[in-house]
């Protein structure tokens, strides 16, 4: 319900009303009893969502296999410089998704366009702008690391020194003349993901970039990710690894048995499902009393006790007066600390079965 | 349609072969087996023949290694990459598709017209030096040909590895695809052939008369089409009495020959081959 304030059209009279967007509205004036009615407008969509120009944008894909959806008509944009994040359970059609957006399968219906080229069409073209890092990395056995590149470098016009300093850059510098057959699955990783930033891609399309890593590659590669959004580059990441996402992601978008459930940011997906965050006090001494006037305090969704600590569910706001009833009761506060609801919880909540 | 991109793949393919010991293996046996055969000239003679009696001899061996060869090169060509995954990658690369089947293409086939030159290329120096009047240009014509047979070849197997979902499902293509031309279809047509002519009637002497359908008919088989193609072009020419109709029977003959392993006179007529 919104509060509006209209002129009658007769009397000039300015007329109160209670009026939901997108639904007819039927007043009296009440002055000359003029009867009208009229839809207020829906809110335009905030400017958050008004990216600028976009770098990939998929409206209604589909892929089936042998009848079963894998994915079913998702639609998202992914503009410049953005890292958008793509979450879901396995088999939920990540991978498919990425794959339709290079043409890599052919997308049943739907329309993929990178930098306004379509991908079926324009897709020579299209892909010149790509890098992309495979589910599953695999390289020319038979060929060193640094032959390897050198392949793909020629393909997108990239020179060979920067094949040498993005192999060093990855960590790979002892190993640029050992054959790709003998690398471990890391190392692979860390090759690959050197392929799909060669020739600084605009549009970077990472299918499980974590997947296999150290935790040092997996720092290495989440800095790469964002120098490359800061180099203007478009950013896509599939992953079901959520602190993964949540730390360099813009927006996310989550998918489950193939239909986009929520893309919004982080925060607002948050507050989209009411999470809240959660308080933890550690007590000298829990006694009754303390939870029960915790409990009491208005506000407080959830109440959890595990030996001296008490876990307290509630909006920022109620914090103040759920420590002043602790204090009240006689609870000795040593420690606290507040916990904001994780992409986790999100996850969850959209893809419960 | 650009040929940088081509040219990109058939570098790779061609790096990427180089080293597979399979191939290796392939071209030794093959360079020696030339070497041994181009001394034989065919199986009833023992020492230096004409050319005419040593690319008969060849052609036997090759039309049973060349094909294998390609077929090695291209079954995995392309499955070979979707198994492993290096495909995904490949396709994500500003290339279209018939891009990377046309530089696999060339790719390999530059390794297999190179293992030919190898195999032929000893044998042609030991000719040269053993056989007086060599004609030279008769023996390139062999040579291509025997490319041009081996890119078919490899042209088969690039589409097995196209068409089939699995690696093990395209070298089962590819080995049957061998068997039937090299095995399977001689002995079908030998057969049709046998029921066509006179057989008592051609050993007291008679000229055989084939049907010229069966000719046709014949040329669904590659290896049919290169044996005839090299006997018109080059045994033609060394061989002015003995001509077309001869021909097939020389061919079938020899089939009959290496199939039963039944020796008659028209058999050792026709395959030594008049001086």
């Amino acid at each position: 319900m919104a509060t509006k304030v209209i002129m009658c059209p007769k009397c000039k009279n300015k007329v109160t009303v209670q009026v939901d967007p997108g639904e007819k509205t039927y007043i009296t004036c009440p002055k000359c009893n003029t009867k009208g009615a009229f839809t207020f407008p829906l809110a335009k969509p905030a400017a958050k969502t008004t990216y600028g120009p976009f770098a990939i944008e998929v409206e209604g894909l589909t892929k089936s296999f042998n009848g079963f959806k894998a994915v079913d008509n998702v639609s998202f944009k992914v503009s410049k410089g953005e890292i958008f994040g793509f979450l879901g359970p396995n088999g939920a059609g990540k991978t498919t998704t990425i794959k339709s957006i290079l043409d890599l399968i052919h997308a049943n219906s739907g329309e993929i366009k990178i930098k306004g080229l379509d991908i079926r069409n324009n897709g020579k073209e299209a892909k010149k702008y790509v890098g992309y890092l495979p589910e599953r990395v695999a390289f020319y056995d038979n060929l060193t690391a640094l032959q390897n590149l050198y392949f793909y470098a020629e393909m997108k016009n990239a020179s060979k020194e920067e094949c040498k300093s993005l192999i060093k850059e990855f960590g790979l510098g002892d190993s640029m003349n050992k054959k790709a057959g003998k690398f471990s699955k890391g190392m692979l990783q860390r090759l690959g993901m050197a392929r799909a930033v060669l020739g600084n891609p605009s549009i970077l399309i990472l299918d499980e970039p974590s997947g296999g890593l150290d935790p040092r590659g997996v720092v290495l590669i989440r800095d790469k990710i964002l120098e490359m959004k800061n180099k203007g580059s478009a950013v896509f990441i599939s992953s079901h690894i959520l602190s993964e996402i949540q730390a360099v992601c813009d927006r996310v978008g989550i998918i489950n048995h193939g239909v986009i459930v929520a893309k919004d940011t982080v925060f607002h997906l948050r507050k989209k499902l009411n999470l809240k965050p959660k308080l933890t006090i550690e007590l000298e001494d829990m006694t009754d009393k303390v939870v029960k006037s915790v409990k009491k305090v208005e506000g407080v969704d959830d109440v959890q006790v595990i030996n001296k600590i008490i876990n307290v569910v509630c909006e920022s706001k109620i914090r103040a007066k759920v420590i002043i009833a602790i204090a009240s009761a006689g609870g000795n506060i040593i420690n606290l600390h507040t916990t904001e609801p994780s992409l986790e919880e999100v996850f969850m909540k959209f893809t419960e079965a | 349609m650009m040929m940088d991109t081509i040219y990109c793949v058939a570098k790779k393919e061609i790096m990427d072969n180089v080293r597979n010991k399979w191939i290796i293996i392939l071209t030794i046996i093959f360079a020696i087996l030339t070497l041994v055969t181009s001394y034989y000239g065919s199986l009833y003679s023992t020492g230096w023949q004409d050319l005419g009696g040593t690319i008969n001899g060849m052609m036997s061996l090759v039309q049973f290694l060349v094909p294998i060869i390609a077929l090695i090169l291209g079954y995995a060509a392309i499955i070979g990459e979707v198994e492993r995954g290096s495909m995904n990658a490949l396709l994500s690369q500003p290339i279209t598709r018939l891009e990377i089947l046309l530089g696999k293409f060339f790719g390999l086939g530059s390794i297999l017209a190179f293992t030919i030159f190898i195999g032929f290329g000893v044998a042609g120096i030991v000719i040269a030096v053993n056989v007086p009047d060599v004609n030279f240009i008769n023996y390139l014509i062999f040579v291509g040909s025997t490319i041009i047979i081996g890119l078919v070849f490899l042209s088969i197997s690039l589409f097995f590895s196209t068409v089939f979902k699995k690696r093990t499902t395209a070298i089962g293509g590819a080995i049957f695809l061998w068997f039937l031309f090299n095995m399977i279809l001689p002995m079908i047509f030998v057969g049709i052939l046998l029921t066509q002519i006179d057989i008592q009637a051609i050993a007291a002497g008679a000229e055989a008369t084939i049907p010229s359908w069966f000719h046709v008919v014949d040329l669904i088989n590659p290896i049919s089409v290169y044996q005839t193609f090299n006997t018109l072009s080059i045994g033609a020419d060394i061989q002015p009495t003995f001509r077309t109709s001869s021909l097939a029977l020389n061919r079938i003959f020899s089939y009959h020959l290496r199939i039963k392993n039944i020796q008659c006179k028209h058999c050792e007529v026709s395959l030594t081959s008049p001086k």
